[in-house]
């Protein structure tokens, strides 16, 4: 049986579609609220190495994919969510493969998708106080952002690059 | 009865041991690492955004930068994507050249980490051996692309070039050299009593860990988990080649460096029959690929056994001439997050063994 058809029968309704990917993996469209239970029996089931996890702007929604290959049967499986832009909030899997931690922190960091349940959700790869998620489509890229270290060696990101030591470097003044 | 109390100690962004601009935050307990924290991003420079305003020809050079010691298999990487997405085939010779240099790139890659790790520890020599080989190989990739470390050589629907002249002769004796230098490697590190106490029962990782955090690569197969995805996922002409993955059941450091050793010399086999190959076939090493590209709208991941472990590329196409959505998987982001476990309970220098023969490439985890 194949996966597919084996999660459609397990999780009749959390499955919204199914389709196939361009590169011929299976994929499935999950319900948000049905994600964790999903990954949890896909795991148990022997999928065991989660590859990838990425973060899409689609501009009228948003999507995390997930994607997951099983080294017992040498399998692939794409699982897909689709959230509401205004509140797009899913349930970590961290909790089920612990590689996931880091790969939501960054699509945390860098799509803006929040993770329930995640043990640390913070920025990874840019600074903490940076404003905006640079992967959404409406990041608005003329604004420049400059990131400085305050006396108690904390991260400040700002817009005004006068706080910065080469602002003649920055401005062409001399 | 002494008293100890926890104290935080920082080690980077920029110190020697840290391959780049990482920094840790340790926890220490007296000389005892209890907590490890990475603080990532120095160098990130927003590449899979930079992605979504380039055409697919011109990003490969971007992923040359990805992880600069091993740009042919980046460039490879982000090349398979693109035709599993379009389904280019290419000419058999093209695919053969390209497993050349690839092999090739990964016996670079594992001298790189294989020597910067021993440096580390404080053996300086085989840094300097390593490099000396590297050159020869980089000689090699100069002749056939004009480039030591930034190759774009790889693209949809090819190679930039054929083979120059006297390039055959110039690999056969780069092939009929280098065991026995991987053997002088082996004699200068094997056995060495140091080595031993520096890197055995080290950095332990068990496979089922190793697994559910996602380590792939040398790491992996060090921890005695038999997978590659040369082997178990083929690509590219892997499957008419015969070489085997090479695995250690002992889940230390030791280990790992020992699969690193053993990959070269399949490398160096793999490169042999390719090269075979590369001589006797004719003909073109490129199809057509359009200057104006716009492959068909849908989604493809597409991943490789880099040297580092596994490399993915997620393309989301919208059926223009860019791509909408390129995610990155690089191994080493994915191989740090075992290593607070692995070093838990270790000193300073333990971390530095530990650390270093996960053998990371900060462009690549940064991106």
């Amino acid at each position: 049986m194949s996966i597919q058809s084996e999660l459609k029968t397990r999780f009749n309704d959390a499955v919204i579609e199914v389709y196939v990917q361009k590169d011929g993996k299976p994929g499935v469209v999950v319900a948000p609220e049905s994600l964790a239970e999903v990954c949890r029996f896909l795991h148990d089931s022997g999928f065991d190495h989660l590859s990838l996890i990425s973060g899409t702007d689609r501009v009228e929604w948003l999507e995390v994919i997930y994607h997951i290959w099983s080294y017992t049967r040498k399998e692939n499986v794409v699982l897909k969510v689709k959230l509401d832009r205004d509140k797009p909030v899913v349930d970590s899997v961290a909790s089920v493969w612990r590689g996931a931690n880091w790969m939501e922190r960054e699509t945390y960091d860098l799509v803006g998708i929040r993770f329930n349940g995640h043990p640390n959700l913070r920025r990874i790869l840019l600074p903490d106080p940076w404003e905006g998620h640079p992967l959404r489509r409406d990041y608005d890229m003329s604004v420049d952002q400059y990131v400085y270290i305050d006396e108690d060696g904390k991260d400040v990101v700002t817009t005004d690059a006068s706080k910065l030591l080469r602002e003649e470097a920055l401005h062409g003044k001399n | 009865m002494a008293r100890t109390e926890e104290y935080q100690l920082n080690v980077g962004p920029v110190h020697p041991s840290t391959h780049g601009v990482l920094r840790f935050v340790l926890t220490m307990d007296g000389e005892t690492i209890k907590d490890t924290e990475m603080v990532l991003g120095q160098l990130h420079r927003g590449i899979e955004k930079i992605a979504e305003s380039r055409s697919y020809l011109q990003f490969i050079p971007y992923t040359d930068r990805l992880d600069y010691i091993s740009g042919m298999t980046n460039n490879y990487g982000f090349t398979k994507a693109v035709e599993d997405l379009a389904g280019i085939t290419v000419p058999k010779k093209a695919e053969y050249l390209r497993v050349f240099v690839m092999e090739l790139n990964r016996i670079v890659n594992h001298l790189v980490c294989i020597g910067s790790l021993l440096l580390d520890l404080g053996a300086a020599t085989m840094i300097i051996y390593g490099f000396r080989e590297r050159h020869k190989v980089l000689d090699l990739f100069e002749s056939l692309c004009g480039a030591r470390m930034t190759f774009n050589y790889i693209r949809p629907g090819g190679v930039r070039g054929d083979i120059p002249e006297g390039f055959i002769d110039n690999a056969k004796e780069f092939l009929r050299d280098m065991p026995k230098r991987i053997g002088d490697y082996a004699q200068l590190i094997n056995d060495n009593e140091i080595v031993h106490m520096r890197m055995k029962g080290v950095g332990m990782l068990s496979p089922e860990d190793a697994i559910n955090y996602g380590v792939t690569g040398p790491m992996l197969r060090g921890s005695g988990v038999s997978y590659d995805i040369r082997k178990d996922d083929p690509y590219s002409v892997y499957e008419e080649l015969d070489f085997k993955a090479c695995t250690r059941p002992e889940c230390d450091t030791y280990a790992r460096y020992i699969v690193r050793m053993d990959e070269m010399y399949e490398s160096l086999y793999i490169a042999e029959q390719a090269l075979d190959k590369i001589e006797h076939l004719s003909g073109s090493v490129n199809t057509h690929f359009p200057r104006i590209f716009t492959p068909p709208e849908g989604e493809v991941y597409s991943r490789i056994e880099a040297p580092k472990g596994e490399l993915g590329f997620y393309i989301a196409s919208d059926g223009g001439t860019r791509p909408y959505r390129v995610k990155i998987r690089s191994p080493p982001f994915c191989s740090l997050q075992a290593l607070p476990q692995m070093v838990e309970g270790l000193k300073i220098p333990d971390l530095v063994a530990a650390f270093g023969i996960v053998d990371i490439a900060l462009g690549d985890v940064d991106r």
